[in-house]
């Protein structure tokens, strides 16, 4: 569960991110096109509206006129879209030309970028017409074959199951930073092993996976201290491009261009060689800064091959190693043939997950969006009858909390027994008290209070 | 807030009619090709709200509707120059995807009016009926190619510039139903004069009426009121409609002559409205007796002369 709240968590990273940053930065991160376009997508609803209904009007508008916009249930959502554009800078206060009420006008930068995406009229985002056409260009299959590749290549890393170096060691030590695998030792040998973190990364899907690594990698980058500016911007402009167009190196950052090896690495781009002019952003880069949250596998590299019955069984029609470690983790392996594996979904296998951290929806999120097309053609696709047992196995681990405490008993009366009791009531520590037998519970922190209390307590009783 | 699994799909239906665009430019009052600039700046904003959004875009001529967008395959290979010359993108700022779909727009709006109809075909009415259905089916479509992943909002926009036709009648009440059963929305905006049809239909399924009084704040607009889904106008936004639902005429339209009535004749077997009486109805051929008036009269003239004298 702290999974996924730490991947919510981040991508707000990303609003306060740029909440953050100095105003002058900011209106020079606005300049872009791009970058316009991501923001406006990242605001709520409500904001979106506003922005589009006053982009063309060029003066300000009156808050009064805008509070009218709105319907009386609504103005909470109002006052939640003006705050986020205002820390965001796209909106700002200014007085009305000629009458004291505050107004409200769109910052000039921001709303001449986002004309210029929607309608044109400025110079091309960036484009290879000047290097000719591609003598080896590559067409959208053999990218998005690579792509999968090398994404793959990395999740077998994290899983363990090829040790091949093929990962170069900035990429590890960023894994390593994510808490998604950890250095241990076994006799003498140093070597990494995957973390709770990582598994619960293994079951997010594609898209969700590479937000959070590019995330990680924002924060990788800042402690480098390299500039984020133009790294931010490259991302932007990478996430808004067509598929199978390519894109010049010339005239970007050397940052940019450390963060387009790395990119390379991960396969988020193409480039044929280290010192090519031009590269190929490939699927995963290209949803980027959209919706990570979209649980759309539109791209048809991955079909399904999960089918999951209702007598817990699960045949996998796959033969990747990746697919049967992952699904290992939750199922208990039964038979293995060459292009199937069955495995049963059981007690022990999931409360043995349970204990990794993963929970019972992110297994019942993997087994959905990874589900064969014939799955998909019943409705709902997971039978409920398994998604309810799953989440009962799962939550059987939560029936019992434990928590330190000190034990009071063999009190020689009622009374005393009553007034010491009171007296950790009222001091919030008492975890538990039966009465009849004389027992009571203390909070760890609470007992040195409690005790003290009762020393006073005897000697004021016994004198 | 909009659901995160749900998508939206808006279809604009765009009425070409060659007649009213034509009268209407040489008064000087709208020009078609502005209209269309406007249309495409709209639709690009809707594109850019969310990176799933899907659109589709009709064009109703007097006699058939194409697609203008997505473009369906045409018969001939396409054209190696055309592909090129789209690849560069025009050196413009555009966002690409934006960009790719002005042009199509565009290349099969320039086809549409060059090819368009027989002279005999051209008529003042445009066939809106038609491509609601047609639009309707789309929107099917993408619904059972999307299912199991995520529920499809759809909704239709229809830009309405000649009058009403009569004669469309029947068919248009049919899409309407079909549209309230699949839970469309139907927005209209309206650049000519006040439709009575496309009331009805914006009441029905609860979308919006909008009567665009000159064109030229036609993107405005366009921008205000259509941008946002249903359910967002109808929970946060205070929009003033061009029709109150008292005023929607619902008046029914005879069968026979397609004029609308207040009283007629209703067929006991299919329910078809009649404003006078035939003996066999047309849709279910039922005979029917015709009413007893004849006789009454004799009665009362047998009884007059009796009360009289």
């Amino acid at each position: 569960m702290e999974r996924l709240q730490t991947v919510k968590l981040k991508r707000l990273g990303l609003h306060e991110y740029l909440c953050s940053l100095p105003p002058a930065i900011l209106d020079s991160l606005y300049e872009h096109p791009a970058t316009c376009m991501a923001v406006f997508r990242e605001l709520p609803e409500l904001a979106k509206y506003y922005i589009m209904r006053i982009l063309f009007v060029e003066q300000p508008i009156s808050k009064a006129a805008v509070s009218a916009w709105v319907k009386v249930n609504a103005k909470q959502d109002h006052n939640e879209a003006v705050k986020s554009m205002c820390s965001l800078r796209v909106w700002m206060e200014s007085n009305l030309q000629g009458s004291a009420s505050t107004a409200f006008i769109m910052s000039s930068i921001f709303r001449r970028n986002l004309q210029k995406a929607l309608v044109g009229g400025g110079e091309p985002w960036s484009s290879t017409a000047h290097l000719g056409p591609d003598k080896h260009g590559k067409d959208i299959d053999s990218l998005d074959k690579y792509a999968s590749e090398r994404w793959e290549m990395l999740l077998h890393y994290l899983v363990g199951s090829e040790t091949n170096s093929t990962i170069s060691q900035d990429i590890k030590d960023l894994i390593n930073q994510a808490g998604l695998m950890k250095q241990g030792s076994e006799g003498g040998r140093s070597y990494s092993i995957i973390t709770a973190k990582g598994f619960q990364f293994l079951l997010l899907d594609n898209a969700s996976q590479v937000w959070y690594f590019v995330l990680e990698y924002l924060d990788w980058v800042r402690e480098r201290g390299m500039n984020l500016v133009p790294i931010l911007r490259f991302i932007f402009e990478l996430s808004f491009s067509s598929p199978g167009k390519d894109l010049p190196t010339d005239g970007r950052d050397e940052h940019v261009l450390i963060c387009l090896q790395h990119f390379r690495e991960m396969g988020l781009v193409m480039q044929r060689k280290r010192k090519s002019r031009r590269f190929y952003p490939t699927y995963l880069a290209i949803n980027l800064a959209n919706r990570a949250n979209a649980s759309v596998t539109n791209v048809t590299n991955t079909r399904g091959f999960i089918l999951a019955e209702t007598n817990f069984r699960v045949y996998a029609y796959t033969d990747s190693e990746l697919q049967y470690s992952i699904l290992s983790l939750f199922c208990k392996m039964l038979y293995r043939f060459p292009n199937v594996c069955v495995l049963q979904l059981t007690r022990k296998s999931i409360q043995s997950a349970v204990v990794n951290g993963i929970t019972a929806d992110q297994i019942l999120h993997y087994i959905k969006a990874n589900a064969h097309p014939d799955m998909l053609k019943s409705d709902p696709i997971i039978a409920p009858t398994l998604a309810d047992q799953v989440r009962l196995w799962a939550m059987e681990r939560d029936r019992l909390t434990y928590r330190d405490g000190v034990l009071y008993n063999q009190f020689l009366a009622q009374k005393d027994f009553e007034v010491l009791r009171n007296y950790a009531k009222e001091l919030g520590a008492l975890i538990w008290e039966n009465s009849s037998k004389r027992y009571m519970v203390v909070t760890k922190d609470g007992h040195d209070q409690v005790k003290r209390y009762w020393k006073k307590y005897k000697k004021e009783t016994d004198t | 807030m909009a659901n995160e699994e749900e998508r939206q799909l808006l279809v604009v239906i765009f009425d070409v009619n060659p007649v009213w665009w034509g009268i209407k430019s040489l008064q000087g009052q709208a020009q078609i090709t502005k209209c269309l600039d406007c249309l495409l700046v709209f639709v690009n904003s809707y594109l850019m709200l969310r990176h799933d959004n899907k659109l589709a875009i009709i064009a109703s001529h007097s006699t058939k509707s194409v697609f203008l967008y997505p473009a369906q395959e045409s018969n001939q290979s396409p054209d190696p120059s055309k592909a090129s010359t789209s690849d560069q993108a025009g050196g413009d700022c555009r966002y690409e995807h934006f960009a790719k779909v002005d042009d199509s727009v565009t290349d099969k709006f320039k086809e549409l009016m060059r090819d368009g109809c027989e002279k005999n075909d051209i008529r003042r009415d445009s066939l809106i009926a038609g491509s609601m259905a047609i639009a309707l089916c789309y929107i099917h479509r993408m619904q059972i190619e999307s299912h199991g992943n995520t529920k499809l909002n759809a909704r239709i926009l229809v830009i309405k510039a000649a009058d009403d036709a009569a004669s469309q009648y029947m068919s248009f009440m049919n899409v309407i139903f079909a549209a309230q059963k699949e839970r469309v929305v139907v927005d209209a905006c309206i650049l000519g004069q006040d439709s009575g049809l496309l009331q009805q239909a914006c009441d029905m399924t609860s979308g919006m009426y909008l009567k665009v009084p000159h064109q030229d704040a036609f993107l405005q607009y366009l921008l205000t009121a259509f941008l946002t889904e249903a359910e967002l106008r109808k929970e946060s936004l205070v929009l003033a409609q061009s029709s109150r639902p008292r005023e929607v005429d619902y008046r029914a339209a005879c069968f026979c002559h397609r004029s609308l009535v207040d009283i007629g004749f209703v067929c006991s077997v299919c329910l078809s409205i009649f404003c006078q009486f035939s003996p066999i109805c047309s849709t279910c051929e039922t005979a029917f007796k015709p009413p007893v008036q004849a006789s009454k009269s004799r009665k009362k003239r047998r009884a007059l002369p009796a009360n009289g004298t």
